[in-house]
């Protein structure tokens, strides 16, 4: 395939999913339905090789997360190994269990950022959303974050339940002095795609909530930065996921599955290798499942032929197959997709009323479904 | 936010310029991000080391590469580095 023939751009990003552990159970995570089949973590050691082959390739971004990666008692040392060799460190997390030792320590380890996670402005609705009694605890980290210096990104993921507290939210992030705010809309993935209907807010909704995205985003500019990820069932045009497959982003994932991108390993047939049996630069270079989708070989129509096609890339493979049943086929929330239907079925589907319950994210949840 | 020409540039604590040797290139570190930077962005960004104005950064490239009328190009740079919060100015 074109995509093959020339050398691939080196990976820039590194997501280090260091374990599906999490003190949380928040129904819109995009970890696998079947997480507790995986629980083979690789150890410090082999996170080290992939850190240091990694480092090696070009990878500088680097993300830990999960799961919660505070879980993991090695952290502070990854940390201090991926600093030392010259990364910039991100930690995405729940803040659950924080205290400003472990704050501390990590920042003397060499800890660039912290990426606080909040389910919403309320504690009633936070603690309900996380599935554990939270919020206060998360404030006080949030705030003692700032204190020792870290920039500060506030992620809060949208969806119906709590999209209309967009305003306090706004207004919590200011107070406890994020530099940045994520205003991430749920993608529908892993959990969240299972709990779908009871997730995807209406087209009302998110006008509302939008318009006061975009009035804070004016209010604050200079101060703090406002990022909205878009609901992309409701765009008439897919998103270039992963800035294109296989370009920049390396997913590792807990067990040491190396992933083009974090939804990846559901794809059926497609062999995903494993950092325990082959080098970075060989997953990266030669493996069939970062190949697959490089370049724009694999297209089939309408992609093919469309003038946009080196702006989204088709799309995202991992949503065109959960929603078509084939990766290869467009992401039909492009509305030039012959399987676009899907999507305006989804949103009617979720704008009707529902009785089921959302099924939150759990080792015994994961194992009944 | 316009640039002064009274004082001097540094680059802004949240973001961090590194030498990536795999991409022979300059990069802007920050959270969750990455800017790759062109030579002459980076040589700027180089020289807002807090001590040098505006003046100063012209004066000094000028020099390094024995060529003048990089005034312009600069300034440009400049602004767009301060409007994206890049870099700050202290007197």
């Amino acid at each position: 395939m074109a995509g093959s023939l020339k050398a691939p751009s080196p990976p820039r990003w590194l997501l280090a999913e260091l374990t599906y552990s999490c003190p949380l159970q928040c129904p819109y995570c995009s970890n696998p339905l079947d997480y507790t089949n995986f629980s083979k973590e690789l150890n410090t050691e082999e996170w080290k090789r992939v850190l240091k082959q990694s480092r090696e390739m070009g990878a500088v971004q680097l993300g830990f997360s999960g799961g919660e990666p505070l879980v993991r008692k090695d952290l502070t040392e990854l940390v201090r190994y991926s600093h030392d060799l010259g990364y910039y460190i991100n930690l995405i997390t729940s803040g659950y269990n924080m205290d400003e030792a472990r704050i501390i320590e990590l920042k003397e380890a060499g800890l660039d950022h912290i990426q606080i996670s909040l389910q919403a402005s309320s504690k009633e609705l936070n603690d309900f959303i996380a599935g554990t009694e939270s919020f206060e605890h998360k404030k006080i980290v949030a705030k003692l974050i700032k204190k020792h210096g870290y920039p500060m990104v506030l992620c809060v993921v949208l969806h119906r339940e709590n999209i209309h507290q967009m305003k306090d939210i706004l207004e919590m992030a200011i107070e406890l002095g994020a530099d940045f705010v994520e205003l991430a809309n749920t993608q529908y993935y892993g959990w969240a795609h299972h709990n779908r209907d009871q997730l995807m807010p209406t087209q009302e909704q998110l006008k509302k909530a939008e318009a006061i995205a975009e009035e804070y985003q004016k209010s604050q500019a200079g101060k703090m930065k406002i990022y909205y990820v878009i609901p992309d069932y409701y765009e008439n045009r897919p998103k270039a996921c992963m800035n294109g497959w296989g370009t920049t982003f390396l997913t590792i994932a807990p067990d040491g599955l190396a992933l083009p991108c974090h939804s990846a390993r559901q794809l059926p047939n497609f062999d995903c290798p494993s950092v325990r049996d082959h080098s970075i630069s060989e997953i990266w270079n030669e493996s069939n499942a970062f190949n697959y989708f490089r370049g724009d070989d694999w297209m089939k129509e309408p992609c093919r032929s469309c003038p946009e096609k080196d702006k989204d890339f088709g799309g995202c493979h991992c949503q065109a197959f959960l929603l078509t049943g084939d990766a290869t086929n467009a992401d039909p929330v492009c509305d030039l997709s012959p399987h676009h239907n899907v999507v305006i079925e989804a949103i009617e589907q979720a704008a009707a009323p529902s009785e089921k319950p959302l099924v939150f994210r759990n080792s015994k949840n994961s194992k009944a479904l | 936010m316009s640039l002064n020409i009274e004082q001097a540039f540094k680059l802004s604590p949240t973001y961090r310029l590194q030498w990536e040797e795999a991409q022979n290139m300059f990069v802007l570190l920050y959270p969750e991000g990455l800017i790759e930077l062109n030579q002459s962005s980076a040589e700027i960004l180089q020289v807002c080391d807090g001590q040098n104005t505006q003046a100063n950064i012209v004066t000094l490239l000028e020099k390094k590469f024995s060529v003048s009328g990089l005034e312009g190009d600069i300034n440009n740079f400049l602004n767009t580095a301060l409007g994206n919060g890049w870099i700050t100015q202290s007197a």
